[in-house]
């Protein structure tokens, strides 16, 4: 049974992917790609008052994967930094050179509400910030402090990137803490793992999902 | 088996063996009943039965029956009224939706200050000697000025009375809880005198043995009230009233760090009286207070870690005149001064807050069954923006079984000293916390310090004065006589506040911490009906029971949630959906029902009263869980519970009684959310006439 729905859902996707892709006049379009990515494990090193280091764990939509290409990435994590391959380095300690033209805004809504990216919102990362914007409640995460010390991803925050090559994806995170635990608990559950859903749009001059 | 007749015989006897003195507290009950008198919501002598206001008043004998010790006891029995314990310990009345701060608490009509953490800690007040608790629902500060925004909480204590008498009681409960009273009264002709003495003692208690911390850690306090009257003519009395209450606790924050927190009040007033003749009476109120809490911790080895104090003085005077028309209207005209001062821990100045007053109130039936009151208050304030308070009151008799009442008049708070002069640094954290104050002067010492990486909120923002928290209030009801035995009373309330003070961050430091300080922002609404009904078959029964449906809602999320701005998820890792306008809870530790039903059953032949009480509240939730800054139905809430309560009461003879109950017979707990409900006590009690 399980199977079946599974099979079902699958074809109602396509069947609504190829529909996307008829209504765009094109007959050699690629599909839409919807995908979630787990664990992706971003540390650092420092903080606490101690000067921040370490590298950024790149990722490429594209590849559905993260990278260690110089050049041919998308974003970038390290703890709770997010960085595009776009704009400028803040010139921290082991940022990463920008060589692509990624742009990125946040929108409130839920995946499913983000239908259009809207190309005049975007902006790229710069020596006073990041275009995800760093910090509790600026960007895409909440920090409960005391008792429970918890990073939450902020409901309703969407995350519209535009990637080194021009082509849009959004990005719904889900979890900071390995495995994605239901309950996570800041003292047990190791964070710094990135769980997040995202579709790619790969089709370039593409702006719908 | 006895037969009819025996039982009469019986009867008889006892009615006769008993001396006047039943007979005297009998007639005192009924009259009670036909005359109960509130002061509070006038400030001159009223019916409760025909003030328009929505008020009620707890009676010593209510207090006695349920054998409460401190004052939360009793008023957590009240419908709509519900005490909050506060991060700080302290336990504090939330009345109409509001919080402890918005409601003013007198004794004797005279102001109660200590709010060390914004709550004013009602565990002070020792029941032992109090004649009335009296409540006024709805704005007052059209009377009382600041703090009036809820209602006003009045507890009237036991004035001299003819004759002498003394009296001991002592209470002896779970967790090695003991409280003794001493009572005596003095009055003849012209001179009256009260000393009241109580001793309260307890081991505390601890909800979760996992950890090495009490929940309530041991105390005990004592507090010595004595009044003496002089009634120089029928013309011309004075009053001065002494109180001075004392507490000491263990303060332990680890097993490494003990120390003691204490508190130390002292209040002293005279008052004076003059019925000029039948239409003038002036009175004078001459009043000071100072409340002094202190506290420490050590390490193990001796070495102080930390200590702070907390010195709050207030000195107020009060002239104020009725005047009685022939057709006994009133016109009530008063003139006051109030000076505050405060030194403590985290200030860098002394503040001191000067505000002059006046009132005056028009109390008129331009008909035989239609009431009026309207009245106003300006307060005149140093450091704050000056405040005009107005009020209306109209009350109508449709007809014997039926009136309708309503009021609709406006409150404020003045912002208190910390949010305008505190100056605190968390040396572990980081962060500096300033008063509204204190900005212009402490951050440009801190930018010259080099301690600022940046300021979010420029200097310029701070030129103008905080604004006093302010609420409009209006209460529609209406009180019903349904049968001799049954009545009823029923009110809507409404409470429109705006310019509740908040923290923000005002800039940030280099060390990546932040520099807060505070500002008006919110407007929260609260509403809601109240019914409060009552049912007495006989002279023995009473059964009462009370209901509170309440919404409250901070404008803001009533926005964002119609405007669809607010997302959460089912699960924590699962993906988000946007919430509808009915996913809003509304505001934190508020519950949407609150109730009670109590039983009283009194048998005078035997000398005998017993009592059930029962009361609910329902979820509540306590933060936002789900990280989208509004409670809303998803977040995980406290459940509803209910306490019950038990007191059974015996007089032995004519000097002595004893008492025995069960508090929280079901043993309701809830360790994680829940610090001030102990779980089941048991005690007993008994009360001796010297």
């Amino acid at each position: 049974m399980k199977t079946m729905k599974t099979i079902k859902f699958l074809t109602i996707a396509l069947a609504m992917t190829s529909f996307v892709a008829c209504d765009n006049d094109s007959d050699d379009l690629l599909p839409v790609v919807s995908i979630t990515v787990e664990d992706i494990y971003a540390p650092q090193e420092g903080g606490q008052g101690q000067p921040i280091s370490g590298a950024f764990t790149k990722f490429d939509f594209d590849l559905g994967m993260e990278t260690d290409s110089e050049t041919d990435w998308d974003i970038a994590f390290r703890a709770t930094d997010i960085i595009i391959n776009g704009g400028m380095s803040m010139g921290t300690t082991d940022e990463p050179d920008r060589t692509g033209d990624a742009g990125a805004y946040i929108v409130t809504g839920t995946m499913a509400d983000v239908t259009e990216v809207d190309v005049n919102l975007f902006t790229q990362d710069s020596g006073s910030g990041y275009a995800i914007m760093s910090g509790s409640g600026n960007g895409w995460y909440t920090y409960s402090g005391p008792p429970t010390y918890l990073i939450t991803p902020t409901a309703g925050k969407i995350l519209v990137f535009k990637t080194a090559d021009g082509k849009y994806a959004k990005v719904e995170i889900l979890s900071y803490y390995q495995g994605a635990p239901e309950n996570p608990d800041a003292f047990t559950d190791p964070s710094r793992y990135y769980t997040f859903n995202y579709v790619y749009q790969p089709n370039s001059g593409e702006t719908t999902f | 088996m006895l037969n009819k007749s025996q039982v009469l015989i019986f009867a008889l006897l006892i009615v006769f063996s008993s001396n006047g003195q039943e007979k005297q507290e009998n007639d005192s009950i009924i009259e009670n009943e036909l005359e109960e008198v509130i002061v509070t919501g006038t400030k001159t002598i009223r019916k409760l039965s025909s003030l328009p206001l929505p008020a009620l008043i707890i009676t010593q004998k209510d207090i006695e029956n349920s054998n409460s010790t401190r004052l939360p006891e009793i008023l957590n029995e009240q419908a709509g009224l519900i005490t909050i314990s506060d991060f700080g310990g302290g336990e504090g009345i939330q009345l109409q939706g509001l919080d402890s701060q918005y409601t003013l608490i007198l004794i004797d009509g005279l102001p109660i200050i200590g709010r060390s953490a914004g709550t004013l800690d009602i565990n002070r007040f020792s029941t032992g000697n109090i004649k009335q608790i009296e409540i006024v629902k709805g704005a007052s500060s059209s009377l009382y000025g600041s703090e009036a925004i809820g209602g006003v909480i009045n507890i009237i204590t036991k004035r001299p009375a003819e004759g002498f008498e003394s009296d001991l009681s002592y209470y002896t409960g779970s967790n090695n809880t003991n409280d003794t009273n001493f009572l005596m009264n003095y009055k003849k002709n012209k001179i009256g005198f009260t000393l009241f003495a109580n001793s309260y003692k307890s081991d505390g208690y601890d909800l979760d043995e996992n950890d090495e911390l009490n929940t309530v850690e041991p105390f005990k306090n004592y507090t010595i009230n004595s009044k003496a009257t002089f009634d120089f003519s029928k013309k011309l009395s004075i009053a001065i009233n002494g109180r001075y209450f004392d507490q000491i606790q263990d303060y332990i924050a680890s097993t490494e760090l003990l120390g003691e927190s204490s508190i130390k009040e002292w209040n002293l007033s005279l008052t004076g009286n003059l019925r000029s003749n039948d239409k003038w009476n002036n009175s004078i109120e001459l009043y000071k207070t100072n409340y002094y809490a202190n506290e420490y911790l050590n390490t193990t080895d001796g070495e102080n870690y930390s200590s702070s104090f907390y010195d709050h003085n207030l000195m107020h005077i009060e002239f104020k005149s009725i005047y009685k028309t022939e057709v006994s209207n009133t016109y009530v005209f008063g003139l006051g001064y109030n000076n505050e001062t405060l030194e403590r821990t985290y200030f860098t100045t002394r503040p001191e807050f000067k505000s002059p007053y006046a009132f005056v109130q028009y109390d008129f039936k331009p008909k035989e069954k239609l009431n009026l009151i309207i009245g106003g208050r300006y307060d005149s304030h140093s450091e704050y923006k000056s405040q005009f308070s107005p009020k209306a009151a109209v009350r109508y008799e449709i007809n014997d079984q039926a009136v309708i009442k309503g009021s609709l008049g406006y409150g404020y708070k003045a912002p208190d000293f910390r949010q305008l002069y505190f100056n605190f640094n968390n040396a572990t954290v980081g962060y500096t916390v300033l008063g509204y104050n204190a900005v212009s002067e402490v951050l440009p010492q801190l930018v010259d310090q080099g301690q600022i990486a940046n300021i979010v909120v420029p200097l310029s923002e701070f030129s103008n004065k905080l604004q006093a928290e302010s609420s409009i209030a209006l209460n529609i009801g209406t009180d019903v006589k349904f049968s001799s035995e049954i009545s009823s009373d029923f009110n809507l309330f409404l409470n429109n506040i705006k310019n509740l003070i908040d923290t923000r961050v005002i800039a940030n430091k280099i060390n990546g911490q932040n520099v807060f300080s505070y500002y008006n922002i919110n407007e929260v609404i609260t509403y809601g009906l109240e019914i409060n009904s009552s049912y007495k078959p006989n002279n023995n029964f009473k059964l009462s029971a009370g209901y509170q449906l309440l919404f409250a809602f901070d404008k803001e999320g009533l926005r964002a949630f119609n405007d669809g701005e607010v997302y959460a998820r089912e699960t924590p890792v699962s993906p988000a959906f946007q919430l509808k306008k009915n996913d809003y809870f509304g505001l934190y530790n508020r519950s949407r029902h609150m109730g009670y039903i109590k039983l009283f059953y009194e048998n005078y032949e035997s000398k005998f009263n017993g009592n059930i009480r029962l009361t609910y509240r329902s979820k509540y939730g306590l933060y936002d869980t789900n990280n989208n800054t509004y409670l809303d139905v998803y977040d995980d809430f406290v459940k509803g519970y209910v306490i019950a309560d038990l007191a059974l009461n015996k007089e032995i003879n004519n000097y002595s009684k004893i008492g025995f109950g069960i508090n929280n017979v079901f043993n309701f707990k809830d360790i994680n959310n829940i610090s001030n409900i102990s779980g089941r006590i048991y005690y007993s009690k008994i009360n001796i006439q010297l």
